[in-house]
């Protein structure tokens, strides 16, 4: 699903890159990037945290002049006199603005690198109504976004992610070799598709998938039948052939209490003591006349 | 005990498969001379250090940003050792000493072999006193932010605009030196004295993007974290934000075993720069322990200390 979500960008798509610490997502915005080039898109990327031949590595040398690149690394602050691009341009109208500079034709791929340096000058809430203004502005075919997860709070990253078509999270694999990527997408009706997959990223940055993971309830499995069978190397032998085990099924407890036992219990057998019981006259004891003398 | 760990040494150099399975740098230094490994008078910095990390004298590595931090353990050795290294290397340093008082440094640096005062006086060093400049500072009368260095300290809630001009203003030398270095120690005390984490990350970016990209030099700055249970705001999500934006991470942490007098702790080494794309997205970690002595600090594999073998 992953490079269904890179090759195919839908209009008012808007695709976010998790990553964290553990697991960079540069690469992978990178090759959105080159993915969307390749398809003859133009596409804008507004950068804060990588500078602009940070950003061309790898890319395409014909595609480049598609690539219009803002500069909110040198002076995102504005603490210079003229600043390219500041984080507090981050704004719809300013956006709009600068996009309609270029003069394209047709609406554009807007790329942006990272949302966390926009969060950190912007309440979450102005954020995400800018970013929701951008999708339907018209100037703007789709968006992809990376944002670092574990420098903001659960929260604001999950109100983040509620307005994406896609969330792509990229983590190290569970035995820290490769990295796997899991795609959350949400279709225009309403469905809502997950997949887990191992990804490595070639040198002209495409994106190969390398295997598929299971759904993550069936790792556990995985994961229990690859640690070592502790009876596999011992002097003495502790497995049951398939007769010992059959038998083993069919044995049943001694205090386990079964419909047989029950039966047992209750119905006598032949050959086990009998209580014989004739009524005595004094036994015959009539609660309502004690003394038998009611001429009833 | 010198003919003892001579005989030692050579009893392992010969077993080639002891060699064969360590890794290539703790391979390396078992060959060593005995008085390298034990560190005598001869040090200057910590040769071992330099092949983990692939620096040498001749090739001291350009735009590097690197992030040391340390968590039950205490990282200013390696202060230390990048001081010491980027002045012998003829570069331009830029140091701000926030933590302790010049005459501190200027006595491990003696037993490093380098001379602070010297280094200053020849305008090698700019050294900002952290300690003796905040008193100035705060009695001094009113001044408008943004010209001082240390003026955060009257202006609560404010950026590090001053100490940022500060940092410009001492690394654009003349081209008699090498790339400038900025050496920062630490980091987290500024959290202490009032500056918000954000104007920190905006700090450490400016620098980056002054030294690193623009002068072509390095960054080293150290970040201690505190044990805040559960609480993201402070130094743990500083941390983060550096380690996203650098190139080398050191982290420093004690012993996970508990304490122990022949091992001072471990040595993450995270390498997080890639240098053309394919290479791969996670970043390369090694980890390594150390001890300090006297004079200096080793370095070996884990296991593979001299109390252990």
């Amino acid at each position: 699903m992953l490079l269904d979500v890179i090759q195919g960008l839908e209009t008012g798509g808007f695709v976010i890159i998790q990553d964290s610490v553990h697991c960079s997502g540069r690469q992978l915005l990178q090759s959105f990037v080159s993915a969307a080039l390749k398809q003859k898109e133009d596409v804008h990327v507004v950068a804060f945290d990588v500078r602009e031949e940070d950003l061309h590595v790898g890319l395409d040398s014909t595609c480049i002049q598609r690539l219009c690149f803002h500069d909110g690394h040198t002076d995102p602050l504005g603490w210079t006199e003229c600043p390219p691009f500041t984080v507090h341009q981050f704004t719809s109208s300013d956006i709009h603005a600068l996009l309609r500079q270029s003069q394209h034709e047709k609406p554009v791929i807007l790329v942006i690198d990272s949302l966390s340096w926009v969060l950190r000058h912007h309440p979450p809430a102005v954020v995400c109504q800018c970013l929701q203004e951008l999708r339907r502005g018209g100037t703007v075919r789709s968006m992809v976004a990376l944002l670092h997860s574990d420098l903001h709070q659960q929260g604001t990253v999950g109100s983040l992610c509620h307005l994406a078509t896609a969330v792509v999270s990229v983590a190290p694999g569970v035995r820290g070799q490769h990295t796997v990527a899991k795609t959350t997408k949400r279709s225009k009706s309403g469905k809502v598709t997950q997949e887990e997959e191992c990804f490595i990223i070639t040198q002209d940055l495409t994106v190969a998938v390398q295997a598929q993971t299971h759904h993550p309830g069936h790792r556990h499995a995985e994961q229990e039948e690859s640690q070592v069978d502790p009876a596999a190397q011992l002097t003495f032998n502790l497995r049951l052939s398939e007769a010992e085990k059959e038998a083993k099924d069919k044995l049943s407890l001694p205090f386990v209490f079964s419909q047989e036992k029950k039966t047992a219990l209750l119905q006598p057998r032949p050959g086990t003591g009998q209580i014989i019981y004739e009524p005595d006259a004094n036994d015959d004891f009539d609660q309502e006349d004690p003394d038998d003398d009611l001429d009833v | 005990m010198a003919a003892g760990e001579t005989a030692e040494l050579r009893w392992l150099t010969s077993r080639s498969e002891v060699r064969r399975s360590l890794p290539a740098a703790a391979a390396g230094f078992l060959t060593l001379p005995w008085s390298y490994r034990i560190g005598v008078a001869d040090r200057r910095m910590f040769p071992e250090l330099n092949s983990i990390l692939s620096i040498s004298l001749e090739n001291i590595p350009q735009g590097q940003f690197v992030v040391l931090s340390d968590h039950n353990g205490d990282a200013s050795f390696l202060i230390h050792h990048f001081l010491s290294l980027y002045l012998r290397a003829g570069c331009k340093v830029c140091f701000l000493g926030l933590v302790q008082s010049f005459s501190h440094y200027s006595a491990v640096a003696q037993r490093l072999g380098i001379s602070l005062p010297q280094a200053r006086e020849r305008g090698q060093l700019v050294f900002l006193e952290g300690l003796r400049e905040s008193l100035g500072e705060l009695l001094l009368e009113d001044v408008a932010p943004g010209e001082r260095p240390l003026d955060f300290l009257r202006h609560p809630q404010a950026d590090l605009r001053g100490l940022l001009a500060f940092v410009q203003r001492s690394v654009s030398g003349g081209p008699e030196w090498g790339p400038p270095v900025l050496l920062v120690d630490d980091v987290s005390v500024l959290l202490s004295l009032g500056v918000t984490v954000g104007a920190l990350q905006d700090f450490s970016h400016y620098c980056r993007v002054t030294l690193c990209c623009e002068l072509k030099g390095n960054v080293v700055m150290l970040v201690r974290v505190e044990e805040e249970d559960g609480e993201e705001e402070g130094s743990e999500l500083l941390l983060k934000d550096l380690t996203h934006q650098c190139s080398l991470a050191l982290h420093v942490q004690g012993l996970p075993t508990g304490y122990c007098k022949d091992i001072h702790g471990q040595v993450e080494v995270c390498q997080r720069v890639v240098s053309d794309p394919g290479d791969g997205l996670l970043p390369q970690k090694k980890l390594f322990q150390y001890k300090i002595h006297d004079k200096g600090v080793t370095f070996f594999a884990r296991g593979t200390s001299s109390a252990v073998l």
